[in-house]
């Protein structure tokens, strides 16, 4: 679905590489998170696969077409929400989708209906007509989401989604991804969300100052699982043995210093 | 609320707006140095045309119609008209459409102190504005009338006691014209039909002051106005209140008034002056914290638009999206579609004047090479908009290389929008100037040769332009926007796709000026022989066409690879 082999970028006017070296493979039906500090090139990696930034070694390919090759067809088989939510904010929501829907070339039925559960799934009914200026921060990233999914890409790629989402929300682009994922279609995205990541990616890449470091399953293996957070500190250089005792001390409910034993929830599905 | 005021506060904030509008000290770059010299020397040369037209008024008024307080009156409604137009502008630019007004509200001073602190800098820009105006005139009509020395000082009272009325009546009308942009706020259709209206009148009214002031300066022989025309001066002068007796403080004792009407005018003056600005001062300072917290609360107030789920071509859709994010803004629909739409009034009106005055001196002939300057340097004003096609995506600019459409196709798409809007206005300028000045009654002063020549270089220029333009913007565009996606201001793009518009204007238009009653020759071939425009109209198109060749291919050669090196 997805094929980076030995990706290199340099920023103009920068000595440093940005991404050196990065290969991975995303398979069909899988969601794929990929982690980093700030600064570790997941943007990066992110805006040259899906054509925003040029990159100067190594190859991209989606669904079999090659990035720099063939643009308009790996395109065709992406979608992508950025992290920044930025959208013609003097369309309304529905131009917009139209717009979008029209430089995909999806048929004026397979928008009407998709838009249309759409609006209900992420509760977006109400403000579709209205300028997108209006908009909230939640509201601005479902309607990017919205046009991402509008011609039902192969491979879906999000940057940091979950930002500054509401907990209902957060909790339907989970399900949506899942369904997404279902169908037989990838799902990649980046995030600083470990809790999230663990519990919703099938496999996941930790990146650190533009290496690719390390890349693991995480479905079906509860080990890996269960080391994600200190394999995270640890390949980032954060790693403070008393620090991530605490972290981990924390997780489990009758630790919580904030949270009455009686009261503390089950899993912490509900934090997100 | 505290509503005490702090100085402190209050100096503060006046610091920080006037850092704000000229700068902080930070060492600039040579070629910034030069711009803002260039920007410099504009603004004196616009104001020297300004004392200058002053100065020829003064001595057509004074020493060749004797009406010296018919002058003072007039320049008088003048200055106090204008002050009052820049000082509304201003007010409303600073004390309500100012951006900061939120961020300040976050720091721990009141309203009352934003108040004070914006009043206190739109009150020193008033000052400016009415000096720069006031001393000119004041100085020229003392020079020209001999006025005694005691003049001068009577003019610096005058002008200490003019200098609030304008501030004061754009305090008081702020507030209902912040109520009515408040109101066409998403009329788009209406907002740019006003805006064409307006920029045609303003357009109108300087043309005909300024040709005015031309058929003044080329009969100055006759050496005085004709007795209507002092008559209608004399009349307005009887009526023209308050501005009357501004010109009676001012030299009223010069034209046999008597000291008495002379502090009768003062009174007036004073009590006008006095009753406005108390009712500014309640008016504003009850209204203004609410009118910015209500700015503040519906600056994202929307329109909202029911359409049906249409299916368009990837080209339409581009060139939908392109068009309705210019007309959904009122900068860009000022500086574009109302511009376009005025430009053949424009065309017309410069073409007219140049070409009277020009007549007179050098004959017919230099019409057709007048006229296709002013049509080429109006597409290059109305293009210039082009160099900021890719800028203006700002931080959606990341759209245009998700998006499976070639970035060649993308850039047709906005040329397609820029040429159809030049084309359009070229071919209104070109019909205009056609029916003005190709006709019978108007003494043939252009052929169907001429016009159809100029259409098809103007057109050819014009589009060449535009490809340069947005081939500009591709090379370094310059993603500064704020609010909704909107540009910060014009980049350097816009100011070189100008100049050598201007520049081609100037060369194309002196060419075919000089070389219809000079003939062209090199050695012992004759290139153009007098009175050949044929050959001067083949040579330019032959140009032309190179011109454009070379800049639709300097635009689409290898660029999807420039595009895609473009770094948002």
């Amino acid at each position: 679905m997805l094929k980076v082999t030995n990706l290199k970028k340099v920023y103009p006017k920068s000595d440093r590489v940005a991404v050196d070296d990065i290969s991975f493979e995303l398979r069909p039906g899988e969601i794929f998170g990929f982690l980093g500090q700030n600064g570790a090139g997941k943007s990066t990696t992110i805006k040259c696969l899906t054509g925003i930034l040029p990159f100067e070694g190594g190859s991209i390919e989606v669904c079999g077409y090659d990035i720099q090759k063939e643009p308009i067809k790996a395109k065709m088989n992406m979608g992508y929400v950025p992290d920044n939510h930025s959208v013609y904010e003097k369309l309304t929501g529905r131009e917009y989708v139209n717009y979008v829907a029209d430089l995909y070339r999806v048929s004026k039925e397979d928008r009407t209906e998709r838009l249309e559960r759409y609006l209900d799934l992420f509760k977006l009914r109400f403000a579709i007509d209205k300028q997108i200026k209006a908009y909230s921060h939640g509201m601005k990233q479902k309607i990017c989401i919205i046009a991402a999914l509008i011609h039902e890409p192969k491979l879906w790629v999000l940057d940091e989604p979950m930002m500054g989402l509401d907990p209902q929300s957060t909790a339907e682009i989970i399900a949506y991804m899942r369904e997404h994922c279902a169908k037989g279609n990838t799902v990649f995205f980046s995030s600083h969300n470990l809790d999230l990541v663990k519990r919703l990616c099938h496999r996941v890449a930790i990146i650190n100052e533009g290496h690719l470091i390390d890349c693991f399953d995480l479905a079906g293996n509860e080990e890996n699982k269960a080391n994600l957070e200190e394999r995270f500190f640890k390949i980032t250089g954060t790693y403070e043995k008393r620090l991530f005792e605490d972290y981990v001390a924390q997780e489990q409910a009758e630790m919580r210093p904030d949270m009455p034993v009686e009261e503390a929830p089950a899993s912490t599905e509900d934090e997100q | 609320m505290n509503d005490k005021i702090s100085m402190q506060s209050v100096r503060t904030l006046v610091r920080l707006e006037m850092r704000a509008r000229f700068g902080s000290r930070v060492d600039t770059t040579p070629k910034d140095k030069a711009g803002k010299a260039l920007g410099i020397i504009f603004t004196l040369a616009i104001y020297a045309i300004l004392v200058t037209g002053i100065y020829f008024l003064a001595a057509m008024f004074v020493r060749r119609s004797d009406m010296p307080f018919e002058f003072l009156v007039v320049a008088m409604t003048f200055t106090v008209c204008v002050t009052t137009v820049v000082a509304i502008g201003n007010v409303v630019k600073n004390l309500y459409l100012s951006g900061d007004n939120e961020l300040l509200l976050r720091f721990p001073v009141n309203g009352k102190e934003i108040l004070l602190a914006k009043s206190i800098y739109c009150f020193i820009h008033n000052v400016v504005i009415n000096l720069l105006i006031m001393i000119p005139v004041c100085a020229i009509y003392g020079a020209v009338s001999s006025a005694p020395v005691g003049f001068y000082f009577v003019a610096i009272a005058v002008m200490i006691v003019a200098i609030p009325l304008p501030y004061a009546i754009a305090n008081l009308l702020a507030i209902p014209v912040m109520m009515l942009m408040n109101l066409v706020k998403n009329q788009f259709l209406l907002v740019l039909i006003l805006l064409i209206a307006a920029i045609c009148g303003v357009f109108i009214l300087y043309m005909t002051a300024l040709s005015g002031v031309l058929e003044y300066m080329r009969d100055e022989g006759e050496g005085m106005f004709s007795p209507e025309v002092m008559s209608i001066f004399r009349n307005f002068a009887d009526g023209a209140y308050p501005f009357r007796w501004y010109a009676m403080l001012l030299g009223g004792w010069f034209s046999g008034y008597s000291a008495k009407d002379a502090g009768l005018a003062f009174l007036y003056i004073f009590l006008i002056t006095a009753a406005i600005s108390v009712a500014a001062y309640f008016v504003t300072t009850r209204t203004y914290y609410k009118i910015i917290l209500i700015g503040i609360e519906t600056e994202k107030v929307s329109f909202q638009k029911k359409i049906p789920n249409i299916r368009r071509s990837v080209f339409g859709t581009l060139l939908h999206r392109e068009f309705f994010l210019i007309l959904r803004s009122f900068n860009y629909s000022f500086q574009y579609l109302a511009m376009a739409v005025a430009a053949p009034v424009m065309v017309y009106y410069c073409n007219d004047l140049a070409a009277t005055m020009g007549k007179n001196t050098v004959g017919a002939a230099i019409v057709p090479g007048l006229t296709l300057l002013v049509i080429i340097i109006f597409s290059a004003i109305i293009v210039s908009f082009a160099s900021t096609s890719i800028s203006r995506e700002g931080s959606a600019f990341y759209h245009t290389k998700i998006v499976p459409v070639s970035y060649t196709t993308q850039i047709l798409a906005k040329l397609v929008l820029y040429a159809a809007v030049g084309t359009a206005s070229v071919v209104l300028s070109t019909v205009v100037v056609a029916a003005a000045f190709g006709t019978e009654e108007a003494g043939r002063l252009l052929t169907s040769l001429d016009i159809g020549c100029i259409f098809i270089i103007s057109e050819m220029i014009t589009l060449a332009l535009t490809c340069l333009a947005i081939a500009s913007d591709v090379k370094s565009p310059t993603f500064n926007v704020v609010g909704d996606g909107e540009m910060v201001s014009a980049n350097k793009n816009m100011v070189l796709s100008l100049v050598v518009g201007i520049v081609v204007a100037a060369l194309f238009g002196v060419f075919t000026m000089i070389f219809s009653f000079l003939p062209l020759q090199v050695g012992d071939v004759v290139i153009i022989p007098i009175g050949e425009t044929n050959n001067i109209y083949a040579i330019l198109g032959g140009i032309s066409a190179v011109i454009l060749a070379a800049s639709v291919a300097g635009l689409f050669a290898n660029l999807e690879r420039r595009y895609q090196r473009i770094a948002p």
